[in-house]
């Protein structure tokens, strides 16, 4: 327990329960007083106070001791009264407006965390004016009747020198009816101990008329309690005292008032001896003096056996009275009153035994009578004498908690006093480090009145944080409460204050609806402030407030816009937390020597394009070719180890943005932040070794030298959006993307910046190299390159099995460097064929028809006898600007399903002065094939003859429209074919309607000569445009449906088989002009199997649904 | 009527908050919830009074406020669970009951394994099975 010596509260006592003296002026001594600024009680009191005034005192028992410490409290009359309880409020509240305009400075700055703080009895952010708020609460109660130690013990009658016949002035001034309510109403007795005091003031001529004057005085009112005073003594300058003993009893004076100008020293000490004697001379004998006389009444009247048993019948009889017992019932003659002031002079001269002794007979005496006020307060001093004895700290609270609650339980006019004796209570508490208990009795303190309550609850706060074990949330709880009331009261500084000492205990917690809550209102009250830059830091704490409800979102986010509206400044804020930006969708795509013809080419993975070119394009390791020396000197090591973009062409990057708010926002102005640094690479290609160590680190981020492309982006409740955004640089260098941004509105641009460490990234293009290199972010920008487009123009995305399409593939180069030496594979070449380039305006599908003469094979049958299927262009294809070249291409729908395909054609640049001698482009095209025909063949030996056989197809049309059958061939001419029976018979309209099956039967003839008829008309008779199956394409696709379907037949290829080729037609219903669509269903290797069955059967299927 | 329950993670970081109010009060139940903490640490840190109390998981009354009465309970693995309550005239054994089958409810979705252990529980399961529990138990001793 700490020494209550030392304690605040025994300061406080010492402070407050001391002798108070009346002093009644005349106007005249107020005017010579004033004119040191001061009014003649403020004039004295900085000398009522005494450390050392060592004046000889005897106890009531007559046992001798010495008061060192000792203090008047010095009154007007006027004041001498309960102040009226609305001006009490004014005056607090004013005192709470103050402390906050004081506090100005540090509002601004940003609160200390909470684990710096250092844990002592009294830290310095607790703020030092709550002292003084309590004082003035504790005063406002003063001069009540039910207590006596603020009966003034003495009254100084104060007359000037100059007053006009002073001996009579007086004694007027004693008469006059404004003497206090206290005196008059019989509360205390009127018979006060009086000083006389005249005061000169030097100014006004030589003391002789004063002296004179208190002759006169000594002579009438008796020689001990007279005394002249003589003040403004100081000639010429005006003096400044230092230090200024008014100064600290005056805290709201200006220095230039010069407290007490014209008191010269000698005047200063007068002064001091003045109330020196008074206090020692006439008030402490006084009151001992007092002491004595009401102690022996006291013990005549209420000590010993027979008049306790007296005064128990006495009160017994007392209890039929009402209970509603007159003001006046104890007067100061009353037995109850003199023991009342026996108890607090002997408090307040430090007998405390005394005190207690007396305090406790009246005690139980007031319970008696029922006068709880009384009773209240007599408990009150128990427990603060109990507390000044250090002795029996259970008993002290005990009374201090009785007395407590006795105030609150009689109503409004116990109000006050409960105050204040909790405030002491509390005081009580701390000395002993019970802070817990402290603050619940704040608590208890903070009754209706907000403001009050506000203080209340924020010192209990305070005391949570002193409290062992600390309680942390208590205390964050607790201002939160205060904060809310100072609102409700307009102390917004306060309210700021409370809730930003409550923010260090939320922050960093996941309690985000109370740290939302508390940011918000902290933002509201500094943009209502004004401090809308200060407010705008707590707003930008929730705007990722995902986790509250829709309307409460709203309200944030209008309040967030307004607030960032009124700043009227513009926030780029990193990480903003509105949208979230998910790091791990990042994707990069770059194009170096490969370029990509539309973002669904991008996706597919680097392995397959890397098998489509293997062939194709010339590999860096190997050096036996002339012209891979070159490459392998054109791209140096850094190129090889850095990501490559080319000038000119956009680099994109995608990345998606999450909303988190239910809301729809909108974002504007998505865009990249890149960093450009001037290259170190030569051109020259021949010459271009860089070293590595040589970084230019000048960086700039120069329109000039790349353009950004902008989106705006609406994102609505919690969707995510992958943004897709590009660089494009335009000089050569190097690039970095160092993060995107966005901006939330005008003046909230939020950044995100990629940190190259941080980012599992995916580079589609550059993972081979990037695995080298650290910074996926960086590119090196090489000189503008022609950069071929491709277009594969009307490919359809839905087509049915079978189909035959005659298309084109268009390649523009926009650049002005032409490009040559082009070279293309297809992934598929069941499903794209090439046509020939030099025909390029043949007339399909009557091109494919039998011509009446044969003539030469067409050039482009080569293609198929290429087994690995790179196509070379004509060696004299250059691709200039703005002359797109067009390759006819044939497509044949070969597979149902969904469908890949996947085209890469390589060409070199003409010009030889690039670092990048050739480049790629891969197109990748996706269609859905729908089935049509199954067609299946069965081969039997005819029964009849040798070499010849008999054929059954069966025609199953799986597809939705009807099909109508054309031809079918033998491919080759080693086998003739023809029908059995007229296929009029079997299918009169020719027309095979969806899901209709045909069977017919046919004959087969294996005939050397070259002249077979190979080919059966299926279709109406009298239009017998035989189709070519040895023309391109048909014998294309064929070849390559051929190999597909070999891998099934492998051990039996000693067999002689047969292929068929069965076309079919679409007609176009919707429009007339177009000419039908063409369908091919290629059966190979069709073969008489299982000789010795009876039932032979051999089976060959048209449609193989693996790819 | 219960008007809260909540469970508060070993680090005093909500798992799980839940008011059963029609009243905007969302923000002030957190707040007791959040208080009361302190005193569940308290109860756990100073266990003199704990005698016969030794190695209970019921924590009883942790403080009333003018409103509410606050209950606790402390698990294994020390998980809190808060109750709030505006029933003032409430029988210890009823909370105990009642916070038995809120610890088994809370297992069953901790054990799901698609919850993240230290994260918030969005099981739409628990919480239905919360709200059950909650319905079926009255304190009210004269009910």
């Amino acid at each position: 327990m700490a020494d209550p010596a030392y304690s605040a509260l025994r300061k406080i006592l010492l402070d407050e329960i001391t002798p108070a003296v009346m002093v009644l002026p005349t106007p005249l001594v107020e005017e010579r007083c004033q004119k040191n600024g001061l009014s003649f009680v403020q004039m004295l009191t900085p000398f009522c106070v005494f450390n050392n005034i060592d004046v000889p005192v005897r106890t009531a028992s007559d046992q001798p001791y010495r008061l060192q410490k000792f203090k008047l409290r010095m009154f007007y009359a006027s004041d001498v009264r309960q102040q009226n309880v609305e001006v009490t409020k004014e005056r607090l509240k004013q005192v709470i407006t103050d402390a906050g305009n004081n506090k100005d400075s540090d509002l601004y700055l940003d609160p200390s965390p909470i684990e710096t703080i250092p844990i002592s009895s009294q830290p310095d952010f607790i703020p030092t004016w709550f002292q003084f708020f309590n004082k003035e609460l504790v005063r406002s109660v003063s001069f009540s009747d039910h207590e006596a130690f603020d009966h003034p013990v003495a009254c100084l009658l104060v007359v000037s020198s100059n007053d006009k016949d002073p001996i009579n002035k007086f004694v007027e001034l004693f008469n006059m009816n404004q003497l206090p309510p206290l005196l008059n109403d019989g509360a205390m007795d009127p018979k006060i101990p009086k000083v006389f005091v005249l005061v000169h003031d030097n100014q006004d001529g030589s003391p002789e008329r004063a002296t004179k004057i208190l002759a006169e005085m000594r002579n009438t009112f008796g020689a001990n309690d007279c005394r002249l005073l003589c003040i403004n003594s100081l000639q010429g300058e005006a003096l400044d005292h230092e230090p200024n003993p008014w100064e600290f009893y005056m805290p709201n004076a200006s220095p230039d008032q010069h407290l007490g100008r014209l008191l010269n020293k000698e005047d200063v000490d007068e002064l001091k001896d003045f109330v020196r004697d008074l206090s020692s001379k006439d008030i402490i004998p006084n009151m001992e003096q007092r002491i004595r006389v009401l102690n022996q009444q006291v013990s005549a009247t209420r000590k010993g056996f027979r008049n306790q048993i007296k005064n128990l019948w006495w009160r017994k009889g007392k209890e039929d009275a009402p209970e509603n017992q007159s003001v006046n019932m104890y007067t100061f003659s009353s037995i109850e009153s003199q023991i009342r002031v026996l108890g607090d002079y002997a408090f307040m001269l430090r007998d405390y035994e005394l005190a207690l002794s007396n305090y406790r007979l009246l005690s139980t005496d007031y319970k008696l009578d029922k006068a709880w006020k009384r009773y209240a307060g007599v408990q009150e001093m128990m427990g603060l004498t109990y507390f000044m004895l250090n002795q029996s700290k259970k008993d002290a609270e005990y009374c201090m908690e009785n007395a407590f609650t006795t105030y609150l339980r009689i109503g409004t006019s116990g109000k006050g006093n409960a105050t204040r004796c909790g405030l002491w209570w509390v005081e009580m508490l701390k000395a002993s480090g019970q802070y817990k208990e402290a603050a619940g009795v704040y608590f208890r303190i903070s009754g209706e009145e907000p403001l009050h309550s506000a203080v209340m609850l924020e010192q209990a706060s305070y005391c949570y944080l002193l409290a062992k074990p600390i309680m942390l949330r208590k205390y964050g709880f607790h201002l939160i409460l205060s904060g809310d009331l100072y609102k409700k009261c307009d102390q917004i500084k306060h309210a700021i204050r409370a809730y930003r000492n409550a923010l260090s205990v939320f922050k960093g917690t996941t309690w985000s609806h109370i740290r939302d809550h508390v940011h918000f209102h902290i933002g509201q009250w500094y943009a209502f402030l004004g401090r809308f830059d200060v407010a705008m830091k707590h707003m930008l704490e929730i705007v990722a407030c995902s986790h509250q409800s829709k309307p409460m979102q709203e309200l944030f986010m209008k309040n967030f816009f307004q607030i960032l509206q009124k700043t009227g400044k513009t926030y780029k804020i990193s990480r903003l937390q509105l949208p979230i930006v998910n790091i791990n969708s990042l994707n990069i795509v770059s194009e170096d020597h490969r370029t990509y013809g539309s973002p669904a080419a991008v996706s597919v993975k680097e392995s397959i394009w890397q098998s489509l070119e293997e062939e194709m394009v010339p590999s860096l390791t190997n050096a036996k070719t002339t012209w891979l020396d070159l490459q392998s000197k054109l791209l140096p090591n850094k190129l090889k180890q850095s990501n490559v973009c080319v000038a000119g062409e956009a680099l994109m990057v995608e990345i998606a943005f999450k909303n988190p708010l239910q809301l729809s926002i909108p974002i504007y102005s998505v865009t990249l932040m890149c960093e450009y640094s001037p290259n170190e690479i030569i051109p020259d290609a021949n010459n271009s070794f860089v070293d590595q160590s040589i970084e230019d680190e000048k960086t700039t981020s120069d329109a000039s030298l790349f353009t950004l492309s902008e989106v705006d982006i609406t994102l609505t409740g919690g969707e995510t959006t992958l943004a897709q955004l590009s660089v494009t640089p335009i000089k050569e260098g190097r690039l970095k993307v160092t993060g995107v941004s966005w901006k939330l509105s005008d003046s909230m641009v939020g950044f995100y910046a990629f940190e190259p460490d941080l980012i599992k990234k995916r580079i589609s293009k550059g993972r081979r190299k990037a695995k080298q290199n650290t910074n996926k972010l960086e590119f090196l920008v090489i000189k503008s390159l022609p950069r071929l487009e491709g277009i594969i123009n009307n490919l359809p995305s839905t087509v049915y099995t079978g189909n035959l399409q005659r298309l084109s593939l268009e390649l523009r180069n926009s650049s002005e460097i032409p490009v040559k030496n082009l070279k293309m594979k297809i992934s598929h070449p069941r499903f794209l064929n090439i046509g020939n380039p030099e025909k390029s305006d043949v007339n399909f599908p009557s091109c494919l028809e039998k011509e009446k003469t044969p003539s030469q094979k067409d050039a482009d049958l080569d293609t198929t006898k290429k087994s690995d299927t790179i196509f070379h262009f004509p060696e004299d294809t250059i691709i200039h600007k703005e002359t797109p070249f067009v390759l006819p291409l044939w497509f044949r729908a070969a597979t149902p399903g969904n469908v890949s395909l996947y085209l890469t054609i390589y060409y070199e640049v003409e010009d030889k002065s690039t670092a990048m001698r050739y480049r790629t482009l891969r197109t990748h095209h996706i269609l859905e094939v729908l089935p049509s025909l199954d067609v299946s063949f069965n081969i039997s030996p005819c029964p009849s003859r040798l070499q010849e056989y008999i054929v059954q197809m069966d025609v199953i049309n799986k597809g939705l429209k009807s099909l109508k059958l054309r031809q079918l061939s033998s491919v080759g001419s080693e086998w003739q074919i023809s029908l059995i029976e007229s296929i009029q018979d079997i299918i009169p309209s020719g027309n095979l309607a969806s899901g209709q099956s045909l069977s017919c039967f046919l004959k087969l003839k294996n005939a050397k000569t070259t002249e077979t008829a190979t080919d059966v008309w299926l279709g109406r008779i009298g239009n017998e445009a035989v189709f070519d199956t040895q023309r391109a394409p048909l014998v294309n696709f064929h070849h390559y449906e051929q190999l597909h379907q070999k891998t099934s037949h492998k051990e039996q290829e000693h067999q002689s088989t047969v292929d068929f080729m069965l076309i079919s037609e679409m007609e176009e219903t919707e429009t007339e002009n177009k000419p039908p669509q063409i369908f091919s269903h290629h059966a190979c290797h069709c073969r008489q199997c299982g000789n010795e069955e009876t039932d032979m059967v051999a089976i060959g299927r048209a449609t193989d649904y693996s790819l | 009527m219960i008007v809260c329950i909540a469970v508060v993670g070993h680090q005093n970081n909500p798992l799980y908050i839940q008011s059963f109010t029609e009243a905007d009060d969302a923000l002030k139940l957190h707040h007791i919830v959040h208080c009361s903490l302190d005193v569940v640490d308290e109860r756990v840190n100073n266990p003199k009074k704990s005698g016969p109390m030794i190695n209970e998981t019921f924590l009883g009354l942790l403080y009333p406020t003018e409103n509410y009465k606050v209950y606790g309970y402390l698990t294994n693995t020390k998980v809190k669970f808060i109750l709030v309550t505006t029933d003032l005239d409430v029988r210890d054994a009823d909370v105990r009951n009642f916070f038995r089958r809120f610890h088994s409810a809370y297992l069953d979705a901790v054990s799901n394994p698609f919850h993240v252990p230290g994260k918030k529980i969005t099981s739409k399961t628990f919480a239905e099975r919360v709200s059950t529990i909650v319905k079926s138990v009255s304190f009210n001793t004269a009910g």
